[in-house]
């Protein structure tokens, strides 16, 4: 592995936020034996901000050290390295003493907002799970366009069977990205959960129209077939008892859901028309045909 | 009346230490075909994978299940419990939403049983799976029973003892589990043979 590629792909994990790990760490490796840091000019301190997350994940603390060190001495009382130590000291200390140090940060500086989702993590971590969600809420108050924090909230409350408050959190989401189809899906699909059928279907169908650059002919891909597939599952009981579903939302069930129960079955089939996909279509036909 | 016992392939076995390998800061979660004789030996020959993205959601899950079980009864076999995996290596507790599943899987099953799988475990020569009982379809707890799962004399059996320190070294040196995938890769590209996964079988 040469050091020019692997500094491309450590650059392009990084823009992508991608959490690889054991990857980052092998090409991270090289780059800081070859001593390519200081090459690096000022993208150097980010990869070794890159270097110490990945090295913390797969326990190879010594080089997280390693890195922290450095970034340390370049950078004294840096609120980005504080964060850093504290993700450092997460994967050592005892939950008490972490989070006494976040408290520490977060007294000298309450506008930090990283510490303060650490300290709501490390909460959710211990299972203090009310005290995560208040101090969330009160997050989210102040720091109202953090993405992530709302769909934290929302995942917080799915794993505790709380999927109304759930999709109260989901709708902040909504709002703040809605050009964002994964957003609408998780919404769909946590609408089902909840047992609002008829909003699921709605929000199903927002997701394929978002990614609908295909027309009749074109075999779903991607996000889509997902997308699909809920359909189906929503469409199909909707149309076989459509008068026993209750909606929360009042969402009403389209007046043509047969035609959507239709086109769903078409749609799943045939994203399992291509040449690979063959093999497992005679299964997904007979769950088709088994839901009737 | 005797006790359902519990034996475990190494091709089950793998493919839950897989999943759980492949999204070491996820939850993830699946199901165990396997058949029953008339005694109520339970052999759990393979394991399906299901989820990584939303374990909490039903929907795929939904999907997913009734795949798996069409799936198991082709080959003539019936999903006979639920495995999980917390995305943090000290939690061991079943989720509510296992709970649920473990539930639905009872219903068909009346011995099902469920695994949450001990990250603590995963690299030893350990069997890393927790078994948990239902006590009525909607309450799991894990078992009481002595001897301790996996060890001599207890209920819960692997079909290879060498199977725990096998699969870490599959994953070590074969990198075995990047080959493996579940339902949820499943449904963004169709070619993914999650049913099978037999490629990431040595």
């Amino acid at each position: 592995m040469s050091l020019q590629s692997a500094l491309q792909k450590l650059a392009s994990y990084r823009k992508n936020n991608t959490r690889a790990s054991q990857e980052i760490f092998k090409e991270g490796l090289i780059v800081l034996k070859s001593g390519g840091v200081s090459k690096l000019g000022d993208e150097g301190w980010a990869f070794l901000e890159q270097l110490t997350l990945s090295a913390i994940d797969i326990g190879r603390l010594d080089i997280a050290d390693q890195c922290l060190k450095q970034l340390s001495e370049k950078f004294p009382g840096s609120p980005r390295v504080d964060v850093l130590t504290g993700v450092r000291m997460e994967a050592t200390e005892s939950p008490s003493t972490v989070l006494s140090f976040y408290d520490e940060l977060l007294r000298v500086n309450p506008s930090n907002a990283a510490i303060w989702k650490r300290r709501i993590s490390v909460l959710r971590r211990v299972g203090k799970i009310d005290k995560a969600v208040e101090e969330l809420n009160e997050y989210l108050d102040t720091f109202y366009t953090d993405v992530e924090g709302w769909l934290e909230l929302a995942d917080i409350h799915s794993s505790c069977n709380q999927y109304h408050s759930a999709l109260q959190a989901l709708s902040h989401a909504l709002l703040l990205t809605p050009q964002n189809p994964f957003t609408f899906l998780q919404f769909a699909e946590t609408a089902y959960t909840s047992g609002d059928v008829p909003l699921a279907l709605k929000m199903f169908l927002v997701v394929i129209d978002m990614n609908e650059s295909e027309d009749e002919d074109t075999i779903p891909l991607g996000i889509s077939v997902r997308a699909w597939w809920g359909t189906k599952l929503c469409s199909r009981q909707l149309v076989s008892s459509p008068s026993t579903y209750t909606s929360d939302s009042n969402t009403p069930v389209p007046k043509n859901i047969k035609l959507i129960d239709e086109l769903a079955t078409e749609r799943v089939l045939t994203a399992y028309s291509g040449e690979q996909g063959i093999q497992a279509r005679g299964l997904v036909s007979k769950w088709m045909s088994a839901g009737r | 009346m005797s006790t359902p016992s519990y034996t475990i392939a190494p091709e089950a076995y793998y493919k839950v230490y897989f999943h759980a390998a492949k999204h070491p800061h996820l939850p993830v979660n699946g199901v165990l075909l396997g058949t029953q004789d008339s005694s109520r030996n339970v052999s759990i020959q393979d394991a399906v994978p299901l989820l990584h993205h939303w374990t909490s959601l039903s929907p795929m899950m939904e999907i997913g299940l009734d795949l798996a079980t069409q799936h198991a009864g082709s080959s003539d076999m019936k999903v006979v419990g639920y495995y999980q995996a917390c995305e943090r290596v000290d939690d061991t507790s079943l989720a509510p939403v296992g709970e649920k599943v473990a539930g639905k899987i009872k219903a068909g099953f009346e011995d099902a049983i469920a695994f949450v799988v001990d990250g603590q475990k995963l690299g030893t020569s350990e069997s890393a799976l927790v078994p948990y009982v239902s006590t009525s379809p909607s309450s799991w707890k894990p078992t009481s029973t002595n001897p301790a799962p996996f060890s001599p004399g207890s209920k819960f059996q692997l079909e290879a003892l060498e199977t725990p320190s096998e699969a870490a070294k599959l994953v070590r040196e074969q990198n075995l589990h990047f080959a493996f995938g579940d339902f949820d890769d499943h449904l963004e590209d169709v070619t993914i043979d999650w049913l099978r996964n037999r490629s990431c079988l040595p």
